[in-house]
């Protein structure tokens, strides 16, 4: 089949093996010899470990735990920070802390002695909440006012000098949960040995982060390992850095036991003892002048970091980046706290920061709306970024920003205009609208100063081989990149390979996050694929090429000023509600997306990632609650943490402007993270305006909205 | 009282006289292999588990395998070659209805459920169907339309 | 380490083992196997044996009896229950909103009984509709309103010799048929709340009223004293009575967890149906 346009839909290489039950995932592998891991972890939030009461191992059966990382190792998983220990040592920091491994041939014998390993600990008073820990609950858990990180960035005038001018000043605080990534596929992997060197199977997103994380605990170099990333069962940020916490172990197991040593998570592991996205809590104070328009915005952001930094920094700057969203205001000052509590680390997840401060500035500029008698949709689009805009960070906006034309698509398509004026405030009927938008790839210079991608294609025959450490989770990846490269070679896409990873054969082309892998790997792909076709003739070879930062873009990673992001995905969304006025049952009767992802590369996977960031949005902001009691999650199944069905909301209209991007391959940006950013607070809109409340807290079931009615 | 339990799977005779509470997902995938058969929460509540017993869609995670006397037991490894298999699978390929995976050997038995009891289903009728089968990734809608897909393409192969 | 697990060929086999082990029968398998799941690979372990009863055939099927009341076996399924045209409205509705497909293929009607679930699906309807529970042991049977063999979360009367044989739902005729399950989603999802209630009016007089809460209490509510307030009044009299029905009803119930959303819906839903009465709507399900 000869590829024609980059616009075609071409059938996902990996949906055939998928469908078929023919992938394997971590759970199908197995080796002869294998080993099982059963995981020892922390029961209580807080507290030194006084003893710890192993039964009777039988031989061949091993309890590893910080005492056999060698003199030469250190007990930490370096993810961005290094503070995460591999192993408690002394004292746990929260729940489901790893304090060992235990391992064995037998699971039956293996679980018996886990049930029968019991751990005495001295407890402390665990700091659960934000504000627990800004309260300094039961002590410091962090330096000496338990902030683990924190920012800020301000723009305009400064904001003493607009609130002393302003006639009123609005403030505000909103607040969202905690969110598990439920991957189908939950957290696994297997290490075992080959040549002298360690080899680990693992369902992951990010290889190379894997192997620098573990390689310290041994201090091995890197390339005395190897990770092969397996079919992974969604991701979402769940399997960024996490993977570390299970290979992590695995490893300093196998530099003793020597077999290949098999670790998978349970669904209950998975959900009380993996990363979580963080809980957020944002003030905002807004001046305003007498008409309702606003002078300038001052937040203040807290993130629930839980007990270790991992990557809680990073999130945070995404998260203040975002934290005026789609809009210019004339000044704002925006400060980002994150704080450490004895939770389990808060993590990566769809979004990385952005969705929360997101959620905060769009459902607050609804309620400044409906307080001066605007419509939300209108009274928005005044403040609306555009080409050369300044952002947050004194950086300016480098393309065209189309969502006025993106608004119209929606409101023409869901009638938004009339349902608007129609459904009364209060009447059972609502309809909601919100704006956001995406910094594509790593916040500032963290492409050319960190990652420095790298990307190689080879040639053998008629046949290109992709060389990435970049992975599919789900998201479409291997076709897509397959159709980059096809496209510039000018050959078919059945003449392209792009197997898994393994981090001994590819280079590292930076981790698969931060939608930045169509973008950044995407376009170093295909330069090399351009140079190829020149060559063609050339017989059998090899490009590679690293990432190279267009010029003219500056950022200052100590001040946080310049651009933060070269280019954003764009997104505009409606959601129109019913609610039973009887029991709070919340029914989505329609949902209106448009989004600008550049020029898009393959229309079947975008409307594929579309409509599956939409849903978990929309099931961000109604129903997924993770609440945590005292330092223990309460929800723990699949029918305690729901997510949404097939049945929760209705078929989605979906549309795209196309505004072809200048530094992306064929004019495409990122767009796994924004689908997700901006449903939540269109629901919530859509819920306010049918009851006629004022929602600040993100999930409302019907029994937040209970609460939310009391209040009107 | 049973001292062994006969059944088949995918046709093929199974004879197992261990203990009778053992889930029958541990059978399928340890014992026989069966890999396309997943296990997502081990207690009956994503689906990724489904296979049909006796004609009926079921989730072998929370069924023992000492209820599967007599039974006929079809996995995704027992339809993915047969006419109607191959036109599930077709039509979630085509249709884009594929996207991590993990849930869609499940997902694939209960459209294949459905179809066999309902040849022309309505979208809601779909939706009902695979409310059992949680998927993260794809929001459901290119399943369900690939369901439909299956569906109106294979016409009288479900009648 | 593991006690021995059964699978009785018969019916008395099933009695003999109830009587000899005190064996646990297993019909579905949604409730014990999830409750003692020990992870993938791994058996369930109880500290009984397990006897597997879902082959019993004497235990199976729905029987509409001449009397006119139905008699449904302990081993038919929610989805058997669900698409049969003889098993009552509320008890329908009921099971057709159980987990999904897959699950409603799995779970009994003896088992959702037996587990005694405050949360269960089933004995609400039924004890709405004054179900009588069958009980059979070698001794012979015996029969007992279902709402007197629930006794609380996860407690029945049933003795460790008996196996719960069938449930058998008296006739009835109503002018109007309310039922709700309010679940943490639209599908496959656990009992949030749920509330059924049915009446029986005649020339503007009120000859039955029932209505039973689940989810709101250690089990299903039908509080007598509240209904009787009701019963036997002229529709005219009910808009009066409602606050003190209210109150009487919101008394009976229970709820542990979120005891304000799950009182106000319950006495919304309630204040909704008796409005459908006083209004004299058309006959039927109220919605």
């Amino acid at each position: 089949m000869p590829l024609t346009s980059i616009d075609d839909k071409v059938v996902r290489v990996d949906a055939e093996a998928k469908a078929r039950g023919e992938a394997r995932y971590i759970a199908d592998y197995s080796f002869p010899d294998m080993l099982y891991a059963y995981m020892v972890r922390s029961s209580v939030p807080r507290g030194r470990i006084l003893d710890i009461h192993l039964p009777q191992l039988p031989e061949g059966y091993y309890f590893i735990s910080a005492k056999d990382i060698p003199e030469n190792g250190r007990n930490e998983l370096w993810m961005i920070g290094k503070d995460w220990r591999c192993f408690a040592d002394g004292d746990v920091k929260y729940v489901g802390e790893t304090i060992g491994l235990l391992v064995g041939p037998d699971r039956n014998i293996l679980s018996y002695l886990l049930d029968n390993t019991k751990i005495d600990y001295e407890e402390e008073i665990p700091a659960v909440t934000i504000d627990d820990a800004l309260s300094l609950k039961g002590g410091v858990i962090y330096g000496e006012d338990n902030v683990l990180c924190s920012l800020y960035c301000e723009k305009g005038r400064p904001m003493k000098d607009v609130f002393d001018e302003a006639d009123s000043v609005f403030t505000e605080t909103l607040e969202t949960g905690f969110q598990e990534h439920v991957h189908l596929d939950t957290n696994g992997a297997i290490v075992t040995e080959e040549d002298g060197k360690y080899v680990f199977y693992v369902s992951a997103q990010c290889p190379f982060y894997v192997r620098k994380s573990v390689a310290g605990l041994l201090g091995l170099n890197y390339d005395d390992i190897i990770i092969r990333q397996v079919t992974t069962g969604g991701a979402f940020g769940g399997k960024e850095h996490f993977p570390d916490v299970l290979c992590g172990p695995l490893l300093v197991a196998e530099s003793i036991i020597h077999k290949p040593i098999k670790l998978i998570f349970e669904r209950k592991e998975d959900m009380l003892y993996s990363v979580k996205r963080h809980p957020s809590k944002t003030i905002f104070r807004t001046a305003l002048d007498k008409d309702g328009n606003i002078m300038g915005i001052e937040g203040t952001i807290y993130y629930n970091c839980g007990a270790y930094l991992s990557a809680s920094y990073v999130v945070l700057q995404r998260g203040v980046f975002h934290a005026n969203g789609v809009y210019d205001f004339p000044a704002t000052y925006l400060k980002g706290v994150g704080v450490a509590t004895n939770t389990f680390p808060s993590d990566a997840f769809r979004g990385f920061g952005a969705p929360q401060t997101l959620f905060a500035i769009e459902t607050h500029l609804d309620h400044i709306a409906r307080k001066f008698g605007f419509d939300p949709a209108e009274y928005k689009s005044r403040y609306f970024l555009k080409k050369g805009g300044e952002t947050v960070t004194n950086g300016h906006i480098v393309e065209e920003v189309k969502l006025p034309e993106m608004f119209k698509q929606i409101a023409d398509a869901s009638d938004y205009f009339r349902k608007s004026a129609e459904y009364g405030i209060g009447s059972g009927k609502g309809i909601g609208v919100s704006f956001y938008n995406h910094g594509g790839a790593f916040t500032g210079n963290g492409e050319q100063a960190i990652i420095k991608a790298h990307a190689r294609l080879v040639k053998t025959g008629e046949r290109v081989r992709i060389e990435v450490g970049s992975t599919e989770m789900g998201q479409g990846f291997q076709t897509a990149l397959r159709k980059i490269a096809a496209n510039a070679l000018g050959i078919d896409i059945e003449d392209v390979d792009y197997p898994n990873p393994d981090t001994s054969l590819v280079p590292d082309s930076g981790p698969t996050a931060a939608s930045r892998s169509t973008m950044i790997v995407g376009k170093i792909v295909e330069e090399c694929a351009k140079e190829m076709k020149e060559r063609w003739a050339e017989g059998d070879f090899s490009v590679e090429k690293e990432y190279e930062h267009p010029e003219g873009h500056p950022w200052d990673q100590s001040t946080f000023r310049g651009d933060a992001y070269l280019g954003y995905g764009w997104g505009a969304a409606i959601v129109e509600v019913e609610v039973d006025r009887i029991t709070n049952e919340v029914k989505t009767v329609g949902i209106w997306t448009s989004h600008d992802i550049g020029h898009a590369i393959d229309a079947l996977i975008v409307h594929g990632q579309v409509n599956g960031g939409v849903i978990q949005s929309l099931g961000y902001a109604s129903m997924e609650k993770m609440e945590n009691r005292n330092g223990h999650f309460r929800q723990e199944s699949m029918s305690d943490y729901v997510i949404p069905t097939s049945m929760d909301f209705p078929k989605q209209e979906w549309l795209l402007v196309d505004n072809p991007y200048e530094w992306g391959p064929q004019g495409a940006k990122g767009m796994g993270e924004l689908v997700f950013n901006g449903a939540d607070a269109a629901y919530v809109d859509a819920v306010e305006r049918a009851l006629g409340i004022t929602v600040t807290k993100i999930p409302i079931p019907g029994e937040d909205i209970e609460e939310a009615l009391e209040n009107v | 009282m049973y001292k062994e339990i006969e059944f088949r799977v995918n046709g093929n005779k199974v004879l197992y006289s261990g203990n009778p509470l053992r889930r029958l997902v541990d059978v399928l995938r340890e014992e026989l292999g069966l890999i396309g058969v997943k296990e997502g929460c081990g207690e009956g509540e994503c689906g990724a588990c489904s296979i049909i017993k006796d004609g009926k869609l079921v989730t072998s995670c929370i069924i023992p395998v000492g209820a599967c006397i007599g039974s006929e037991i079809l996995t995704i490894e027992g339809i993915r070659d047969t006419e109607k298999g191959k036109c599930i699978v077709d039509a979630f390929r085509d249709g884009g209805a594929v996207q991590c995976g993990f849930c869609i050997p499940g997902m694939v038995m209960a459209a294949y459920a459905l179809l066999q009891s309902n040849p022309t289903p309505t979208e809601h009728d779909v939706r009902v169907a695979i409310s059992g089968n949680i998927c993260r990734c794809t929001g459901y809608d290119l399943i369900v339309e690939s369901i439909m897909l299956a569906a109106s393409r294979g016409g009288e192969l479900w009648q | 380490m593991a006690v021995a697990n059964y699978i009785p060929e018969t019916l008395d086999e099933a009695l003999l083992l109830r009587k000899a082990e005190g064996a646990i029968p297993l019909a579905g398998g949604t409730d014990i196997m999830v409750q003692n799941k020990r992870g993938i690979g791994l058996d369930p372990i109880l500290d009984r044996p397990v006897m597997i009863i879902a082959g019993l055939k004497e235990l199976k099927g729905i029987t509409l009896h001449e009397d006119g009341s139905v008699e449904i076996g302990a081993l038919t399924t929610a989805g058997e229950i669900a698409s049969s045209l003889v098993v009552p409205w509320h008890v329908r509705m009921a099971a057709s909103g159980m987990g999904a497909v897959a699950l409603r293929n799995s779970a009994t009607i003896g088992g959702n009984i037996g587990n005694a679930s405050p949360k269960g699906d089933l004995p609400q309807p039924l004890i709405l509709l004054d179900a009588e529970v069958v009980l059979i042991s070698f001794g012979g049977e015996r029969r007992m309103l279902l709402d007197d063999f629930i006794k609380g979360s996860k407690k029945t009367d049933l003795r460790s010799d008996e196996l719960i044989k069938s449930v058998i739902i008296p006739p009835h005729d109503f002018t109007y048929s309310y039922y709700r399950k309010i679940g943490m989603r639209k599908a496959n999802a656990i009992s949030k709340l749920s509330l059924s209630a049915a009446a029986v009016v005649k020339d503007g007089l009120v000859v039955d009223f029932r209505a039973s809460s689940g989810a709101a209490g250690p089990k299903v509510i039908r509080s007598r004293e509240a209904e009787s307030m009701i019963i036997r009044r002229s529709i005219e009299d009910i808009p009066e009575i409602v606050p003190d029905f209210l109150d009487a009803w919101d008394r009976a119930i229970s709820p542990h967890a979120m005891p304000k959303y799950r009182r106000n819906t319950t006495a919304r839903m309630l204040t909704r149906f008796l409005e459908a009465i006083v209004n004299e709507e058309d006959h039927g399900i109220i919605e």
